[in-house]
């Protein structure tokens, strides 16, 4: 589902060159969900916003679904990442002053999808995350837990092949975080890949593939590396 | 799409209002000037009469003897008395009239309405078809009436309804200055804007005359022009009779020809008077004869001044530092939305897609800026009414000002969207999703 090989991410400005990505080989297939750790400033969330089509690479080659995306001008991007993409943020990222169906409906307006598509769609999505009866609440009447539902009620109603999380159990509490995470693994269950950068080795290890980013480069974590993520999770 | 963009606009409205409200309210004040100074503008430098001004002319020829006179200089703009009576005797247009403003005393006879000045005109019958004056009631009076200088008289509606209220008066009498008048006809509302048949001696803006009475009739009981009269040289013998055979000039002269191509022919004829009163020992000067249709007529009285021009550049001078200012308060608000931005753009809106959404929304604040811009140009243009033409609403926002507003509203809300959208299109959308 994603193919990167040898993929490099620079960031020059007149003073220095900061190399974000060096190096970077990763493959996903279709109906994984993979757990992507590493510390602060090693690369994760570049790598998530290369695959999420948000930024260019420096060089290397990226396929997604099948599809070169290097050279592609910005439409095309635009249209792929509508097509095929969905993003859960930390932030949540709801826009504040339209209604939960407004919020969802966005995704679905540039795929230019017919209101009564986009409605089905709507209810579905939100009806998954158990939100159907708050339709036209705004954002700021949920709880993050509930935001954060939205959100991927959101990233759900286009049928994304893949989801991309970045840190999306960042900002709430631990019963909710745990609401969210069944949430994605019963999304993982029927069938969408999930791709997920996490600080929380509990987290991690609920996710059937972990590979760790440092210093732009990527470790695909082994069986028995995962076994003890687990164990350190299960004794914290 | 569009639709989904015009609603997202509307609904940003409410975002943010001070901000919202302070950019409509630039925009509606720089159109609201823009627009009062373009009302007058394209009023004053209307044609009034655009089906027929290619036929109708005003005749200018030299009259006055050489004294004040400087090489060059353009010929009178009015007629004498004695000039003006042999072009209506000739007869050489389809039609022709003379005109004069008179200001007789009418008397209703009613204790309730005590005598009153009304101003008047004096003129020919041909006016009334020359210039497609609208009748509510009868007509105008024949040449018969003309010749017989008969009491007969066309009044306007105000003076209509002031004597006689919603009444047909036709065929009865009006009193003016001891004598009786019958009603001929009453005029239907006419303001032709400018009021291009008497340019001199009355505002290119003030309303029409509300009684019409037969020249020869105002020449038999000597009522003195009330407007513009050229008396240079010898000046006029005594009495009203000296008037009459003076070289004074006070009467405005219109023709109407069959087509704009018969104005040649009538220039010649013109030209072989001149010489036939030069003969006489008249028109010293040398002759440089003119023959102006009524573009050409208004073009060459100055109706539309260089005041009025300054202010109109004046005006969009200020539209113009209004749209600056616009710009300025754009940017803060859309930078404030680099967030949505962001979202939008991960959610699959390219470029194209949120540059077409944010000018939609400069578009929008356009519109409501013209609606309330449109109620300053209202307001503008009726104290400019006020002032200009004797209360009377002269200048009207029509359907055309009503366009013209709306697309200059929206264009310069455009013209002010176009940096700040530019600048939303280039926001990353990856910085702007972490910093939230």
């Amino acid at each position: 589902m994603i193919k990167m090989q040898q993929l490099s991410k620079v960031y020059r400005t007149h003073l220095i060159e900061t190399h974000a990505l060096r190096g970077f080989d990763i493959t996903v297939k279709e109906g994984e969900f993979v757990a992507v750790t590493g510390p602060s400033g090693s690369g994760k969330t570049t790598f998530l916003n290369i695959a999420g089509l948000l930024e260019e690479f420096t060089g290397g080659e990226f396929w997604l679904d099948g599809v070169s995306v290097k050279g592609l001008d910005d439409n095309a991007r635009s249209k792929l990442r509508n097509e095929k993409l969905g993003f859960i943020f930390q932030g949540f990222n709801l826009i504040p002053d339209l209604n939960l169906f407004d919020n969802v409906d966005v995704p679905l307006r540039y795929r230019g999808f017919n209101a009564a598509e986009r409605k089905r769609r709507i209810e579905e999505a939100l009806g998954r995350v158990g939100l159907s009866s708050r339709l036209k609440h705004y954002p700021a009447e949920l709880s993050g837990g509930q935001q954060q539902r939205v959100a991927i009620a959101r990233a759900l109603a286009g049928s994304p092949k893949v989801l991309l999380a970045d840190e999306p159990t960042g900002n709430l509490d631990s019963q909710m975080a745990r609401g969210v995470m069944e949430l994605l693994e019963d999304i993982n269950a029927q069938g969408t890949t999930i791709l997920m950068v996490t600080h929380d080795p509990e987290l991690a290890a609920r996710a059937q593939r972990n590979v760790h980013i440092m210093d732009g480069t990527v470790t695909d974590l082994t069986q028995e590396t995962q076994h003890a993520i687990r164990h350190v999770a299960e004794t914290a | 799409m569009w639709n989904y963009y015009f609603v997202l606009g509307w609904r940003s409205l409410k975002r943010n209002p001070i901000l919202t409200t302070l950019m409509i309210l630039i925009l509606a004040i720089g159109i609201g000037a823009s627009m009062t100074s373009l009302t007058m503008l394209l009023v004053l430098s209307g044609d009034p009469m655009p089906h027929k001004s290619e036929r109708l002319f005003v005749p200018k020829f030299h009259i006055q003897d050489m004294r004040g006179y400087k090489a060059g200089d353009d010929p009178d703009f009015q007629l004498t008395y004695i000039d003006a009576k042999n072009l209506l005797r000739d007869k050489k247009g389809k039609a022709q009239t003379v005109l004069y403003g008179i200001s007789p005393t009418i008397d209703s006879g009613r204790k309730d309405l005590p005598p009153f000045f009304e101003r008047g005109m004096a003129t020919t019958g041909d006016i009334f078809s020359m210039f497609d004056m609208p009748f509510r009631f009868g007509n105008g009076w024949s040449a018969d009436a003309d010749d017989a200088a008969a009491n007969v008289a066309v009044i306007g509606p105000e003076l209509s309804e002031k004597l006689f209220k919603k009444d047909n008066p036709v065929g009865k009498t009006i009193r003016v200055d001891d004598r009786d008048y019958t009603i001929a006809g009453v005029l239907d509302t006419w303001k032709p804007t400018p009021k291009f048949y008497r340019l001199y001696g009355t505002e290119a803006t003030s309303r029409p005359e509300q009684l019409w009475l037969p020249f020869t009739n105002a020449v038999s009981r000597e009522y003195r022009n009330n407007g513009w009269n050229n008396c240079s040289g010898d000046g006029a013998g005594p009495g009203y009779e000296g008037w009459l055979k003076s070289e004074c000039t006070w009467l405005q002269y219109w023709v109407e020809l069959e087509s704009a191509s018969d104005a040649p022919r009538y220039k010649d004829y013109l030209n072989a008077y001149v010489a036939e009163q030069k003969k006489l020992g008249r028109m010293p000067r040398p002759e440089k004869l003119q023959l102006l249709n009524l573009r050409e007529w208004l073009e060459d009285a100055g109706v539309v001044g260089r005041d009025t021009k300054l202010s109109t550049w004046m005006a969009f001078g200020f539209l113009m530092v209004c749209i600056v200012n616009l710009v300025a308060l754009m940017l803060a608000k859309f930078t404030a939305r680099s967030g949505d931005i962001g979202v939008r753009r991960a959610l699959g809106a390219s470029r194209k897609e949120i540059f077409h959404q944010y000018l939609i929304e400069a578009a929008v604040i356009g519109l409501v800026g013209a609606v309330l811009g449109l109620g300053l140009s209202w307001y503008g243009v009726h104290i400019l009414s006020s002032r200009l033409a004797a209360a009377d609403d002269f200048y009207q926002i029509d359907f055309k000002m009503l366009m013209i507003t709306l697309t200059i509203s929206i264009c310069a809300a455009l013209l002010a969207g176009l940096l700040p959208t530019w600048r939303a299109c280039q926001v990353r959308p990856a910085i702007q999703l972490k910093s939230q």
